[in-house]
């Protein structure tokens, strides 16, 4: 593969955020001043060091059970890259599995597949991962499950038609002509051909992924209580967003930059891997 | 003088600098007249049009002389004057009449629009006047033509309508790019038929922008011919036509199958026009290269473009006339002992379209009992229109579809199971865009059917790859690339590489010839004779182009909306036709009144 | 012309009902094969399992969930839902009374993303080629990054904290009294010409509008500019101009009609996430709609108001993607005329 993709601004700057957020996960142990769950209960909603009340010893402040925020926001990306990674990776390979079947193969199967999908599209998708953690329980990798099970339906509906347009393609007959049986086809004439596709869902997918995540940190559904997680943070610091605003806004901020990366390393692949691109239109 | 050129030049922006796209042209078109530019693709004939139209894609400016029209300079003309110009004075017909109608909108909303703007505010009047304009192009029944869009029409009725839309101003001017390209034969004729009709009752100049030397003889007054953005030849139609003075002129024309006369050898040049990185740098005379008669002195200085006095860019126009094309190789017959390959007896293609909830579903009937035999060693040609069901009777007998019925014997079996087939039947399909993979390299491409089954070795392969590209005259270097670097002919030649690489014994080739320019069609025609001499295959050999099937096939079928109508031996069944429709076809393709020399 | 629309609408609506029937049936089916037990949830934990077993059969639980199933929709048929284990009252009565705002809420919100997207979509295409493109559209990807909770709780901040302009909770000020014909607030204060409680409700509705509407416009305006920028590759549009056509009708009477196909399809998906996205809006405006009915039934696992409430988002996603199917049939020939 041409490395064209590296000139891309949106590519290089997307990466430097997700690599960002990514390091200070994976270095959280040693970054962080505190443990993330200890509370001091006698500073409670202190705001950032540089500000009148701070406390250099809780560089962004604390909660309002005394937690450090820097801490929290750290040991929280942990959790949102992790939940990120792997749902994201798990609804990419259960969507383009489904998506090949059904695009490739036709018939019945994509009449079924295509059913399913408009079932599961029927409901919104905040509203079913709800439900389901209601059943599921709560826990990371209940998350991701939950993830996983909800957001299939977005790459098998994108990737589908693309599959259905590659197969057209007359290299695809002669590839059968020739005598490749299907499964070969399928891997070496259609697959490097939807790749591009899958590679730009699977970047969005996990910026979707961290704010399904952080939805169901606030509402209280999604990885547990004693778990850091940002929407949690959000949640908490809403009660008392008057008195410290701060608690607010970093954890928003975290996830704005995190996704922000998502987003855009995902759009400059979209631009840079295939230009003649006709399955997604900007969405 | 309506339109006039001065050493007109146009340069492309490429990498930061700028490429001649079009350098020193200068022709003149009287009122009334129509002249010819012919040129093959690369030529740079469409960017006329546009530098007409003052309408140059990004990247392009007009560098240098002048465009001329009734007086007035059309390089950097006010906008203002240029609007009012459009469409009143100066009308264009465009290459693809489908795509060229909105496809929202309704024909006679955008006939409205048009007729609006021409100035009449009378909204009943401008129905009258659409119905009418429609009525003098043929459309029979204009109100109901009226309410339709552009997908409910066919091509030759759109083109009636842009033409109609072109006429409605009483323009002087009217630039036609390439206007039946996209059309059926029996179209082509009509269409042609009613342009030349128009401009002589109007009185107007026709700019008419071809690739079809034989076509341009029959319509235009005057002809230039264009190569690599310079004028090679400008002249009287018949004459240039007749007694070219340029050698790209004669090999243009030596190089298209005739339809009468006796069966000639083709002129193939080598290479193709060269691109616009060489044509900034290649020092005398762009044509040297391939020119069958060149002398060393041509590639040492330029000629000067043409004009009245010495209508060829060439320093030696006389040795135009020396140009040789050889024997002709025989057409492919098949030995009086030959066993059959192909057979299908009543082969029966219906396709369906599921019917919305309540509503009734549409069932076309593609091919309605189709009965084929190919022998061994035979080129075997099927000709037809759009919509005559031919490519599917191609996608049949290669096995990429299911028949509703009949049966299709291969060596006398039927039900020959994939594996074995695949070493019988193979296809050449016919848009070398979308039937190579561009994501491999050629080696790969080209030697797929060797990891069927147990993957040969590497080794293996890309010897077998070399031989192959030797086999179909590519250099071996062609191998690294991919499908992108290649040119269409280059793409072309891999399409027939993959299809040999297991020798098979019969190989069906759909329309791999359409939209090639003229030179490199010549050449993968050669090629396929070639090949046939030493392989042995014999072909399905699916086209619209009755010429080239002639030179191409020894026995030819006719299929007209799904039924085989009429089937021959080439020769005689073109010089005696039995079937109507076979008699249509043949009136419809292009012949000068004139017969070409030799 | 009107009857081909009502042909259309009858024909998806055909359609449509199946698919309600069959995805109301799955939600219920997946409820009460999850791992939570409704009846024990309704007794106080002091309860022994006989009760348990009892309850679980006077909740009809221990039947088969066809059975289950054919009960509830004859109790739907007859407008009752099903009793809400926490609030103890029909779950169709407090979908009625949450139903119409959150559609309210929702409809605004769409106006509002429509407006910005489509609007924004047209000035970046407009402001092709020069700097001002590539900018817009950096601005708008990065917008797109901001899901719909966190421009709520932005503008909650900004908007109703630091700066109280406007109020961000719940729908009315607390004093007015809500005239209730319909349950559309608007409606019913247009029709009542009630200003005081019209201007309330439009002060209260507007952060939770204008967040929903900022998080779906990006899309939308993105979507717009690459429809119209493929559409001007088009050849009709170059005969257009050909013609002598200005370039302004071309793109409002030529180009825009083809770009809003796609982009249709694009508004009609966005609207479920929309829907979905108010959900969380309301909880954090304390907005009384359904979103707010759904969380704290989740939170109790009170099954009864979570199908309700579940079915009837899906009723309205189906009911949009038909109306997007039908706009499409209508606006695109190729479809409606063979």
């Amino acid at each position: 593969m041409n490395f064209r993709w590296l000139r891309s601004g949106r590519v290089v700057c997307g990466a430097a955020l997700v690599l960002v957020v990514a390091l200070s996960a994976m270095l959280a142990p040693l970054l962080a001043p505190h443990d993330p769950g200890e509370q001091d209960l006698l500073s409670i909603l202190l705001p950032p060091a540089w500000m009148a009340n701070g406390d250099p010893s809780f560089p962004l402040g604390t909660d309002s059970l005394g937690r450090c925020v820097l801490s929290r926001l750290l040991f929280g990306a942990r959790t949102a890259l992790a939940v990120a990674f792997l749902s994201a990776l798990g609804a990419g390979v259960l969507g383009t599995i489904l998506a090949h079947a059904a695009g490739y193969v036709g018939g019945c199967t994509d009449w079924l597949i295509g059913r399913a999908v408009d079932i599961w599209m029927s409901f919104p998708p905040v509203v079913l991962a709800l439900i389901l953690m209601v059943g599921l329980g709560t826990g990371t990798d209940k998350v991701i499950l939950a993830i996983i099970l909800v957001d299939w339906t977005r790459f098998c509906r994108v990737l589908r038609s693309e599959v259905m347009t590659v197969s057209r393609r007359d290299y695809v007959s002669a590839a059968r002509l020739i005598g490749y049986s299907h499964w070969q086809t399928v891997t070496r004439e259609v697959l490097p051909a939807t790749l591009p596709l899958i590679i730009t869902l699977v970047s969005l997918e996990m910026g979707i992924a961290v704010v399904v995540e952080a939805i169901l940190s606030f509402v209280g559904l999604g990885v547990g209580a004693n778990q850091p997680a940002w929407g949690q943070m959000i949640a908490d610091a809403r009660q008392n967003v008057a008195s410290s605003p701060s608690g607010l806004l970093l954890p928003m901020l975290a996830i704005f930059l995190c996704v922000a990366g998502f987003n855009l390393l995902g759009d400059g692949l979209r631009r840079t891997l295939d230009v003649r691109q006709t399955a997604i239109r900007g969405a | 003088m309506l339109l006039q050129a001065e050493n007109l030049s146009v340069t492309a922006m490429l990498g930061g600098r700028p490429m001649p796209v079009l350098r020193d042209l200068s022709f003149s078109l009287a009122a009334g007249k129509v002249l010819g530019l012919v040129g093959e693709s690369g030529a740079g004939k469409s960017m006329i049009g546009r530098a007409i139209a003052q309408d140059l894609p990004m990247g392009f400016r007009v560098a240098g002389g002048n465009l001329r029209y009734r007086g007035t300079e059309l390089v950097g003309v006010a906008a203002q004057l240029r609007l009012r110009m459009l469409g009143r004075d100066i009308a264009f017909i465009p290459q693809e009449p489908m795509a060229a109608l909105n496809p929202v909108l309704t024909v006679w909303q955008q006939m409205d629009e048009h007729l609006r703007r021409l100035g009449e505010r009378n909204a009943t009047l401008r129905r009258k006047r659409a119905c009418d304009l429609l009525e003098q192009m043929g459309l029979a029944e204009p109100d109901s033509v009226l309410a339709r869009y552009a997908h409910q029409l066919s091509g030759g009725m759109c083109q009636r309508v842009l033409i109609a839309m072109a006429f409605a101003g009483e323009p002087r001017l009217v630039i036609a790019d390439e206007p039946t390209t996209a059309l059926d034969v029996t179209v082509q004729a009509r269409i042609i038929g009613l342009i030349g009709e128009l401009q002589a009752r109007s009185g107007t100049g026709v700019l008419f922008i071809t690739h079809d030397l034989r076509l341009a003889a029959q319509i235009c007054d005057d002809i230039m011919v264009l190569y690599a953005g310079r004028p090679a030849e400008i002249g009287e139609a018949r004459r240039l036509f007749r007694a070219p003075s340029h050698p790209y002129t004669a090999s243009l024309h030596l190089a298209a199958p005739g339809m009468t006369g006796p069966r000639q050898a083709l002129l193939a040049l080598p290479h193709q026009m060269p691109g616009l990185q060489q044509i900034a740098t290649l020092p005398g005379c762009r044509f040297a290269l391939r020119c069958p008669v060149a002398l060393p002195e041509c590639s040492g200085r330029e000629p000067p473009p043409p004009d009245r006095i010495q209508t060829a860019s060439c320093w030696y126009p006389e040795r135009a006339t020396l140009i040789d094309t050889g024997a002709a190789i025989p057409v492919p017959t098949a030995a009086d002992d030959a066993a059959e390959i192909l057979r299908t007896i009543g082969l029966r293609k219906v396709f369906r379209q599921p019917g919305r909830l309540f509503g009734r579903g549409h069932e076309t009937v593609a091919v309605a009992g189709a009965d084929i035999v190919i022998r061994t060693g035979e080129f075997v040609g099927l000709v037809g229109e759009s919509g005559s069901g031919k490519s599917t009777v191609a996608r049949l007998v290669a096995g990429l579809e299911q028949a509703e019925s009949g049966r299709i014997l291969l060596q006398g079996q039927s039900d020959v199971p994939r594996s074995e087939r695949r070493s019988l039947v193979q296809m050449v399909f016919q848009d070398p865009q979308s039937a190579l993979n561009p994501r491999h390299q050629v080696a790969d491409i080209i030697t797929q059917a060797m990891l069927v089954g147990r993957p040969a070795p590497r080794q293996a392969r890309m010897s077998r790859a070399l031989e192959l590209l030797r086999q179909v005259g590519l250099p071996p270097d062609v191998a690294g690339r991919t499908p992108q670097q290649l040119s269409g002919g280059q793409r072309q030649r891999v399409n027939i590489a993959r299809a040999l690489c297991i020798v098979p014994k019969l190989l069906v080739a759909d329309e791999i010839v359409s939209g090639l320019d003229v030179s490199v069609q010549a050449q993968l025609l050669d090629l396929l004779l070639e090949l046939r001499e030493r392989l042995g295959f014999a072909m399905l050999f699916i086209s619209h182009d009755l010429a080239v099937v002639r030179y191409l096939c020894a026995r030819v079928m006719v299929m007209h909306r799904g039924v085989i109508v009429e089937e021959g031996v080439t020769r005689d069944m073109f010089e005696a036709p039995k079937h109507d429709y076979t008699r249509l076809l043949l009136q419809s393709v292009p012949e000068a009144e004139v017969q070409p020399s030799e | 012309m009107t009857r081909m629309i009502a042909g259309l609408l009858v024909r998806r609506a055909l359609v449509a009902v199946p698919l309600l029937v069959l995805v109301s049936f799955l939600l219920f089916a997946a409820l009460r094969l999850l791992p939570i037990d409704a009846a024990a949830m309704s007794l106080p934990p002091t309860a022994t399992l006989a009760e348990v077993a009892a309850k679980r059969h006077d909740m009809g639980l221990d039947r088969p969930v066809i059975v289950q199933y054919g009960i509830w929709i004859d109790g739907v048929m007859h407008g009752r839902f099903g009793q809400s284990i926490a609030l103890r009252r029909d779950a169709g009565t407090l979908l009625a009374g949450g139903l119409p705002t959150t559609i309210e809420l929702a409809v605004c919100a769409m106006l509002v993303a429509s407006t910005l997207g489509l609007g924004g979509g047209l000035l970046l295409f407009a402001a092709r080629g020069t700097w001002a493109e590539a900018a817009g559209d950096l601005v708008a990807t990065l917008l797109m990054s901001v899901p719909d909770f966190m421009w709520a709780l932005l503008l909650l901040l900004v908007f109703g904290v630091l700066m109280p302009v406007l109020p961000f909770i719940g729908r009315l000020d607390p004093g007015l009294t809500r005239p209730s014909i319909t349950g559309f607030l608007l409606i019913d204060a247009l029709t009542t010409g009630n200003s005081a409680v019209l201007f309330s409700a439009l002060r209260h509705m507007a952060l939770p509008a204008v967040a929903l509407g900022m998080a779906f416009a990006p899309p939308l305006a993105r979507v717009l500019r690459s429809s119209l920028l493929d559409v001007y590759h088009d050849d009709y549009i170059r005969q257009a101009r050909l013609r002598g056509i200005g370039e302004t009708r071309i793109l409002l009477c030529h180009a825009l009609k083809n770009a809003i196909i796609p982009t249709l399809t694009l508004m009609g998906v966005q609207f479920g996430f929309l829907f979905g996205g108010t959900l969380l809006v309301e909880v954090i405006y304390g907005y009384p709609g359904v979103g707010n009915l759904m969380v704290d039934a989740v939170r109790n696992a009170d099954l009864p108001v979570i199908q309700a409430v579940g079915v009837s988002y899906c009723v309205v996603v189906i009911a949009i993607s038909m109306i997007t199917d039908a706009a499409h049939q209508l606006i695109d020939p190729r479809q409606h005329a063979r």
